[in-house]
């Protein structure tokens, strides 16, 4: 039933997705089971996307399947007494004077599904913000979205913040947003960048992955 | 110092500005009549930008009439265009106010944007402005938000202005209370004066502008439907949601929108040698095929075939990387108008699609502008050329017009250098 699951929610069946995940749990199968096809179908969307199958609209509907499977399984996982590892912790937010939030949203929906711990600062959110955050937090990664003009300026004046606190060593920075490339990237002084949400999370995985191997 | 084209340029317009006034136009009306002008024309700049290098902010932008002229007119001095989209004082979007008054022809298009003084008055909650909700240093922000209900459609379907004059306004204007109330006439009142006043501004600052040399042409408004679904009634994500949890009703609102967004279009009537109207695509890119091909081109297409057939030229920026959906732009009629892309992801082979048949714009990406060398710009705009030029019917404009403010000025001047230098036929 669990690959029946995963095809499910590649076919962003929504309906049939929920109730085959409610009949799981019910039956009785490990939670961790089905949170680990939620990160299946999480890395599986992701592929779909950079192959161009899939578009901002899909991931939207598929963010929505897998909170949803989500919020059926979490409280079973509790009630077991068991606790997912996470992946990596991701320390996000909209960079000063931008208000969109939507690309972020749908990264912090596919950063959870894949496994991630997130902390979502919102929107508009200063550099020393930013640098309190990452000495509260201590996360893997920081990730900086934004979708005006300016936060290309934000950005750059975040990331310097970071240096300036000692901190550049500590963690990963990955820019996002539909006007970063890397031009931007190297004038920001970020690790990485990403103009979409799947592309970013592919990029966090592996930063996560040489971090563990490093 | 040696002069660079940009400064002979700027003197031609010192010396004669009429002259170049009469080029500029020629110029952008034969590359949107997909000709071969004198020269590839390129398009202004601004943002951010604009207000760091005058000196002012955006609360002065949105908000202090006196001070946006003296900035606006020293920009465009310094760094002139062929054609640049000036919004002065600052505007957003706020096709909504003209769609609840569809019926109103002599005003509907006049109120197609929002602009601060007006969002003070009606404080709705689908923009932000500097000085207000944000910093004064802050660029306006156009946010949206959820102010319809997904079993809402039944209602809207019925009667789109009158469900969204009678239900959406109210929910999303604190400002203007229930309708009927006289704090709801009160503030339309107080609407109509202000835009009374902005009109007056705008015309004195665009008749200043053209004196100075600078082209300017009649533009009406139209919106795709699912933008207006999503822009304003359900959020973004929430339409895309809706395609696929209520596709019978999406389709439905979006069918019954397109009349309405016709009657705000034409009630500019249009005019020779040329009226251009305004669409803005937003939720496109978002879109698989499958759900662009049902939800947002047959209505998008419907209203610029007809604005078409009326005599209208369309000008239709494309957010984002439009590119799975290009070919179905062919499906218009041969010179309908032009489609400013703003980041395919490549837009030569764009152009090679649409070449002699619609008018492309484009091609300079913001962050080369922004954090590339004047000499990176000199050369990416060279190679362009070389491989659009040949053919006419281009013009070059970076994504968006807006640029950070910490763009260098030798940036901007490498940009518009390179269009002298390279642009000519």
């Amino acid at each position: 039933m669990l690959d029946e699951l995963l095809r499910a929610v590649l076919d962003l069946s929504e309906g049939k997705a929920l109730e085959l995940t409610k009949k799981l749990v019910e039956s009785g199968e490990d939670p961790l089971k089905i949170l680990d096809c939620v990160r299946a179908a999480a890395d599986e969307i992701g592929k779909k996307f950079e192959k161009g199958e899939y578009f901002v609209a899909d991931l939207v509907m598929a963010g929505e399947i897998l909170k949803g499977i989500s919020e059926i399984v979490t409280p079973k996982l509790r009630e077991a007494g068991k606790k997912r590892k996470a992946v990596g912790k991701l320390l996000i937010g909209t960079v000063e004077g931008d208000i969109h939030d939507i690309g972020k949203n749908i990264v912090i929906t596919m950063a959870e599904a894949s496994g991630f711990e997130v902390v979502d600062l919102g929107v508009d959110v200063p550099p020393e913000k930013f640098v309190e955050a990452i000495k509260q937090h201590n996360p893997d990664i920081v990730g900086l979205s934004g979708l005006l003009t300016l936060a290309i300026d934000s950005m750059k004046k975040t990331v310097d913040a970071i240096k300036a606190a000692g901190l550049r060593d500590k963690v990963k920075i990955i820019i996002g947003g539909g006007r970063v490339d890397e031009y931007v990237k190297e004038y920001t002084g970020a690790d990485a960048w990403a103009s979409d949400a799947a592309t970013g999370i592919r990029i966090m995985i592996k930063l996560m992955e040489e971090k563990r191997g490093g | 110092m040696t002069k660079e084209p940009i400064d002979l340029w700027i003197e031609r317009h010192e010396k004669d500005p009429e002259a170049e006034l009469k080029e500029k136009t020629e110029r952008f009306l034969r590359a949107a009549q997909l000709k071969v002008p004198d020269r590839v024309p390129v398009a202004g700049v601004g943002g951010d930008f604009l207000c760091r290098y005058t000196g002012i902010t955006w609360y002065d932008m949105s908000y202090n009439l006196e001070k946006i002229p003296g900035a606006v007119l020293k920009f465009v001095h310094d760094f002139p265009s062929d054609w640049s989209i000036i919004f002065a004082p600052m505007l957003l979007e706020g096709f909504v106010f003209a769609l609840a008054f569809a019926d109103y022809p002599d005003f509907s298009n006049t109120i197609r944007f929002l602009c601060g003084p007006v969002h003070d008055i009606l404080k709705d909650k689908w923009s932000q402005w500097p000085g207000r909700e944000i910093k004064e240093d802050m660029h306006p922000q156009f946010r949206g938000g959820e102010f319809m209900k997904p079993e809402e459609y039944g209602k809207f379907i019925e009667d789109p202005v009158e469900f969204i004059h009678d239900t959406i306004l109210p929910r999303a204007c604190p400002g203007l209370g229930e309708p009927g109330s006289s704090r709801w006439n009160a503030a339309w009142i107080r609407v109509g004066m202000t835009m009374q006043k902005i009109g007056a501004f705008q015309t004195q600052l665009f008749g200043e502008l053209i004196k100075r040399g600078n082209a300017a042409f009649p533009i009406t408004n139209a919106y795709t439907p699912a933008d207006v679904i999503g822009d304003f009634l359900r959020y973004p994500t929430g339409a895309m949601l809706d395609m696929r949890r209520t596709p019978r009703d999406f389709k439905a609102a979006c069918d019954a929108l397109v009349e309405h967004i016709l009657k705000v279009a034409t009630a500019v009537p249009p005019a020779p040698p040329a009226t251009f109207f305004f669409i803005p695509l937003h939720l496109n890119e978002m879109l698989p095929p499958k759900l662009y091909g049902e939800f947002y081109w047959p209505q998008l297409k419907k209203i610029i075939e007809v604005l078409v057939s009326k005599g209208y030229k369309g000008f239709v920026f494309f957010e984002g990387d439009h590119s799975p959906h290009v070919d179905t732009i062919l499906e218009l009629p041969k010179g309908w108008g032009i489609a400013w892309f703003e980041r395919p992801r490549d837009f030569v082979a764009v152009w090679e699609k649409l070449k002699g048949h619609t008018t492309v714009m484009g091609g300079v990406p913001v962050s080369l502008i922004a954090s590339g060398t004047p000499k990176q710009i000199d050369e990416y705009i060279k190679n362009l050329m070389v491989k659009i030029k040949p053919e006419g019917g281009f013009v070059l404009s970076p994504g968006v017009n807006e640029l950070p403010a910490d763009t260098p000025v030798a940036n901007v001047r490498a940009y518009i250098n390179a269009a002298l230098k390279y642009g000519a036929y």
